[in-house]
């Protein structure tokens, strides 16, 4: 649906605009911005987000700015358990990421989650919690020492040309 | 992390953490959406607007604005990781960051040390960026795209902890 219809395209671009956001009537001002219909730009709106198109249309936090003062990926040994292992893992709540990658050589970890806690010593109790939940016992803790970049995806930027080259 | 300036105890009262809990999950697709917002928590709406904005300039709202599904935008996505020798580490990152493709790029502890995220509009395109990486930092990327995703959610509920 949404790789077929320029519309869509059009709107998806304008949409990613962050300063939108900053005053009363983002909908509005996208619309004057590519001469539509404000009403439309909300309806499509609308639809992208019931379509998935737009997991969450909403606020970012920092979580280290807003409370939540220890985060990290953390990585576990799962290989055959990892179906039922991802699946309580999901439903935790400090857990905002889950999913199942590749191992490879000397890197026999395979569920790869994101945890967020209070601090150094709710982030172990968590991991504790979550080996005695699902019975991994073989995890590691890759905690970020630099952040080298942290931006949004840009989706069909305006310097590739679609209908393009290929 | 150590490239930021410590930041002052965030302190969010009734009416923030209100303001949050909707518009992280939930940000009104409407005419008014700071109206809306600010309806439920009992303000006006360019005291809402105003609280929003205050909170993106304290650095604990990062963004506002829609989330897209990759996927099914027919994007493909994926996460690399690379082992980078300490006096190689930031000629490698200059060569990883210039990618607008890359979106997250951290140094982690153990090995492998560097892990990015990549988001192109083919397979092929993310191979073809991993190849040129590879080659410019002469050290092997392995690539690790989700094979199963069970969870990605980024709204983190605020309780009245403090």
């Amino acid at each position: 649906m949404i790789k077929t219809d320029a519309r869509y395209i059009e709107l998806i671009r304008v949409l990613q605009i962050e300063e939108l956001y900053l005053e009363r009537d983002p909908f509005g001002s996208a619309a004057k911005l590519r001469g539509w219909d404000p009403d439309e730009v909300i309806e499509l709106t609308r639809a992208l987000k019931e379509a998935g198109a737009i997991r969450r249309f909403g606020a970012a936090l920092t979580p280290r700015n807003s409370g939540f003062k220890s985060n990290a990926m953390v990585v576990w040994e799962a290989g055959k358990m990892a179906e039922d292992a991802g699946g309580v893992m999901a439903k935790h709540p400090r857990i905002s990421h889950c999913y199942i990658r590749p191992s490879f050589e000397g890197f026999p970890y395979d569920l790869y989650t994101m945890i967020h806690a209070d601090d150094p010593g709710h982030l172990e109790s968590i991991i504790k919690e979550l080996s005695m939940l699902t019975g991994l016992s073989s995890w590691r803790a890759l905690n970020s020492l630099i952040e080298f970049k942290k931006t949004s995806p840009v989706y069909f930027p305006l310097t590739h040309s679609l209908d393009g080259e290929k | 992390m150590h490239t930021y300036e410590k930041l002052p105890e965030p302190r969010l009262d009734e009416t923030d953490r209100k303001i949050l809990n909707r518009i992280q999950g939930d940000f009104p697709i409407s005419r008014d959406p700071f109206g809306e917002v600010g309806k439920e928590a009992g303000v006006a709406g360019d005291e809402a607007l105003r609280r929003v904005l205050a909170l993106i300039d304290r650095g604990i709202i990062r963004k506002v604005g829609p989330f897209f599904d990759a996927k099914k935008l027919d994007y493909a996505s994926t996460l690399c990781a690379m082992e980078v020798p300490g006096e190689r580490i930031y000629d490698a990152v200059k060569v990883i960051n210039a990618f607008p493709q890359v979106t997250h790029n951290y140094l982690r502890k153990g090995k492998p040390n560097v892990w990015f995220t990549l988001i192109a509009e083919s397979r092929e395109s993310i191979d073809a960026i991993i190849a040129e990486i590879t080659d410019k930092c002469g050290a092997p990327v392995k690539n690790l795209p989700a094979l199963k995703v069970f969870k990605i959610k980024v709204d983190l509920k605020l309780d009245d902890k403090d």
